[in-house]
């Protein structure tokens, strides 16, 4: 197996940019559009002394805008009723949140919660498509005179003298052996003022950031989940537009932190998917059967038969929470939405956050080109912004929230509960957290069997008409990539899987994938008959396995531009 | 008069592309529905020998469009002489077979003529006196119905794979052939080809072939595709796979067949040791027949197979080369 690495002796394009922003979601579009509204201002007051949109560029690794975006979603619409006042009338969105329920399952039945947790109320919430969303917010940003690269990835960070001075593109027409095909374009290097990270959930560059600066050390350690989702088109009256569910308990055990969110949206069109903590123990634990088997209670059975999936995807969110958040800015660059992590553990929300974030981020960018200096101690602006910001506010009362779920889900909820009443702190003031891929137990600790959790083990079969095997998803998620390119999951040491792990933890990688990537494959001349098989091409992007590989051994680098899931209307 | 359908056949270097059949076969059900007359056209440099074949087929009259500068494809001198040709003619409807071919053309011919083209149907139906076509989406999960709003003579190409080309309905008598000289203007052809060559490595056209024997994860081995390929050395058929097998190398990606491989509607398609996800699924469910043999009896690929073999491939495979070899001396 060849991987994508970096290659050498090639001359790269270079291009001057004043601001770089990779990535087109939430939080990259609200900073672009936001930087493009604080230039037309001061264009308009100081027509002699304007300054150009022109090399301002956000660059996106989906064929189209919005592509890669996936999230429930429910939109809390405070940063864009400041970013776009009365957006609601021309934002697409899908419903006004109009009734909500939280249920507990077990198998057979479910007890409905007599009151709504506070956090789990929506009112005043929208549910909308976030791919939806997002291309709408991406027309505006170009409208505002802003070049949005889509099918561009940024792949490699350009850094010199300890400043970020740009980004590399992804090369283009690379053969399976990381060979130049005839099409071969090497990647664009952009030389940017100020380089803008909104990669999303684990983002590559900002893993590279991390490394490169040590950027975790003094800081809770950032904790993940999976979020496993499918778009259903079920018979009319089954559920209310804006009607907003949310489950606990069944097919999930105390040892498992996780829930189902099931959404109503306009004709007939339903959002559901189940969370799961990318910290859980058991490694033979497979996400997206936890979602199949959660289709089979009755409640949801009701809901979704006679109804037909339309669409799958699969992504991660960091709910590390406010002590998990990552330094801000430094020379040359800036972090916002998930790669920092603004998501509210309890709320399960960030996409008001990545917004807010990119608004922030853009001021400070715009005060940095006023006063011509890109230095850590200029764009430092912005990280004193976020903390007077209501960011700070709504995170910091939920600042021990995740972590008091380390040790399951009763106690989780009886830390949740003192903090809900000391105001975030709980018992400590701060709750340390360990990185989740570090909880898993080695097999050889399990008990035998599934421990009463059968139905989550192993892949899931499905019927083919509730409930789906992971390749007839994933054919759901129009995921398409070149074959004849090097594997974008890069493994640094495969002989780690085909012995210690495959010994120590079976091979987690073949289950907690949510899109069948990685199979152990009978082979002949390996110690444990099986060797790994990375299947690149239908790869979603969730970054899974980026996380939770127990040995972090796997890197998920940017594939070439314009490949990956198509995520049209989730 | 009545309407006019004309199909534009595909050949190279006076070879017919079988699937112009498949799209005859279409005109000709659309032609009776319509109450239109159906002809067809050929185009290139001594193409008289295509053109008595076309005329074989039942329909009104063939063309053949000549010119020494057609004699190799290029788009200009193509497009040049098919738009002289069908404004003078004024057909209602022009059909033209997918191709890499066509699809190199097409688009410029409609534009030149200032009408849209509907491209990669897979089917039609009439809607009152509309012809309504049907495009895939996303992969084949959708079907779009999507029509002509503007003037004829409207463009429409199918997927190879859509029509029977052996349903295609004989004429009794062979049609009257009809030479046009086309006019060409030599400077307006900007494309000058040099020679035609073949890549060093064999590609094959899996589309055009009637038998594909094609193989999946459970043939285990790279050796083990030797056993595959006698298969279809016996029968005449060409060897294809699904992903897995492309990746590992074992057989080259142009013969993979499913949704990022090709698309195949053979006579007969064995599937040996191929568990049949949907994404090889989609390459090959227009096959006529299809016999799968797999040692998993709850495998998909059972679903859709015409025939199929629960056992395991080692065993039955060179058997049955064995007894196509006997039944075929």
């Amino acid at each position: 197996m060849i991987f994508r690495t970096p290659l050498s002796g090639i001359d790269h394009p270079q291009m001057e940019a004043d601001v770089v922003i990779v990535g087109g979601g939430p939080a990259g579009m609200a900073c672009a559009l936001r930087l493009a509204q604080l230039i037309d201002e001061h264009n308009k007051k100081n027509p002699d002394w304007p300054l150009p949109k022109e090399n301002i560029y956000v660059l996106e690794k989906a064929r189209e805008v919005g592509q890669h975006c996936l999230s429930g979603a429910l939109l809390d619409p405070r940063s864009m009723r400041e970013l776009l006042p009365g957006f609601e009338k021309e934002a697409p969105i899908d419903a006004e949140v109009s009734k909500e329920a939280v249920y507990f399952l077990t198998e057979k039945s479910k007890f409905k919660s007599p009151i709504t947790p506070p956090p789990m109320r929506d009112h005043g919430n929208y549910v909308i498509s976030i791919n939806k969303f997002v291309k709408w917010l991406g027309e505006k940003v170009e409208q505002a005179g802003i070049t949005v690269f889509t099918g561009f990835a940024g792949s490699e960070l350009l850094v010199e003298n300890e400043r970020v001075i740009g980004v590399r593109t992804d090369d283009k027409g690379l053969d399976k052996q990381n060979q130049q095909k005839s099409n071969f374009e090497p990647g664009y290097d952009l030389k940017a003022k100020i380089t803008i990270l909104s990669e999303g959930t684990r983002g590559s560059l900002t893993k590279q950031l991390i490394g490169r600066f040590g950027l975790d050390q003094e800081r809770n350690p950032q904790t993940y989940g999976v979020g496993v989702k499918e778009l259903w088109e079920v018979p009319s009256g089954r559920i209310a537009p804006g009607e907003v569910i949310y489950t606990a308990g069944w097919p999930l055990t105390n040892h498992e932190y996780g829930g189902a969110w099931i959404y109503g949206s306009k004709d007939n069109i339903v959002s559901m998917g189940f969370v799961m903590g990318l910290d859980y123990k058991d490694p033979r634990l497979d996400p997206h059967h936890v979602m199949q088997t959660f289709k089979t209670h009755p409640f949801v059975r009701q809901l979704l038969d006679g109804g037909k999936m339309i669409r799958y995807g699969a992504k991660t969110m960091p709910y590390g929470g406010w002590f998990a958040i990552l330094p801000l800015a430094g020379d040359g660059w800036m972090l916002t939405g998930d790669s920092a992590g603004f998501v509210n553990s309890q709320r399960l929300k960030g996409i008001h956050l990545a917004i807010k974030s990119g608004m922030l981020a853009a001021e400070s960018a715009y005060e940095a080109l006023i006063n011509g200096d890109f230095s850590a101690n200029q764009l430092s602006s912005y990280q004193s912004r976020v903390e007077k910001s209501w960011i700070r506010e709504e995170l910091w009362k939920v600042r021990n929230f995740h972590q008091a779920f380390e040790h399951g889900m009763f106690e989780g909820m009886i830390h949740a509960a003192i903090q809900q009443v000391t105001l975030g702190r709980g018992l400590h003031e701060k709750y340390r957290s360990h990185a989740g891929h570090t909880r898993m137990d080695q097999i050889g600790h399990l008990p035998t069997g599934g421990y009463g959790r059968e139905h989550m083990l192993g892949p899931a079969k499905g019927d083919g008409k509730l409930t789906f095997d992971k390749l007839t998803d994933v054919y759901h998620s129009g995921t398409k990539h070149d074959d004849d390119q090097p594997i974008h999951l890069v493994i640094h040491d495969t002989d780690i899987c085909n012995t210690r792990c495959t010994v120590e933890y079976g091979n987690p990688c073949q289950h907690f994938c949510p899109a069948k990537v990685y199979e152990m494959v009978e082979a002949s001349d390996v110690p444990n008959g099986k060797e790994i098989h990375v299947n690149f091409a239908n790869c979603v992007h969730c970054k899974t396995c980026d996380i939770m590989d127990p040995y972090q051994v796997i890197t998920w680098v940017p594939p070439e531009g314009g490949g990956g899931p198509n995520y049209d209307g989730m | 008069m009545a309407d006019r359908v004309l199909v534009v056949v595909e050949q190279r270097e006076g070879k017919l592309n079988r699937v112009s059949l498949e799209t005859l076969t279409a005109a000709q059900a659309i032609a009776a529905e319509t109450s239109s007359s159906l002809e067809a056209a050929v185009v290139g440099g001594s193409i008289h020998p295509v053109a008595q074949e076309i005329a074989k087929v039942r329909l009104a009259k063939v063309y053949a469009i000549d010119s020494p500068q057609l004699e190799r494809y290029t788009a200009d001198a193509y497009v040049a002489a098919l738009k002289q040709f069908i404004a003078s003619k004024q057909p209602k409807l022009v059909l033209m077979p997918h191709t890499y071919q066509v699809r190199d053309f097409a688009p410029k011919l409609a534009a030149a003529l200032g009408r849209t083209l509907i491209s990669d149907a897979i089917g039609y139906r009439k809607d009152g006196a509309t012809l309504v076509f049907t495009r895939q989406m996303f992969q084949g999960k959708f079907a779009a119905d999507v029509s002509f709003s503007c003037d004829p003579p409207h463009f429409a190409t199918f997927q190879a794979g859509s029509y029977r080309g052996d349903k295609v309905e004989m004429g009794a008598n062979a049609a009257p052939v009809e030479k046009v000289a086309a006019q060409l203007d030599g400077a307006a052809i900007r494309v000058k080809p040099l020679e035609v060559f073949k890549e060093a490595k064999q590609a094959v056209d899996l589309t055009q072939a009637e038998i594909i024997v094609s193989v999946g994860r459970g043939i285990k081995e790279q050796k083990n595709i030797e056993l595959a390929k006698a298969l279809a050395d016996a029968l005449g058929g060409e060897i294809a796979a699904s992903r897995p097998i492309c990746d590992s190398g074992w057989l080259p990606m142009d013969r993979q067949i499913g949704s990022s491989g090709q698309t195949v509607a053979p006579k007969l398609y064995l599937a040996l040791g191929i568990s049949g996800a949907i994404q090889h699924i989609v390459g090959m469910k227009g096959a006529r027949s299809i016999i799968a043999i797999n040692k998993d009896a709850e495998a998909p690929i059972f679903e859709i197979a015409d025939f199929g073999v629960v056992g395991n491939l080692f065993d039955i495979v060179p058997a049955l080369t064995e007894e196509v070899r006997k039944a075929k001396t």
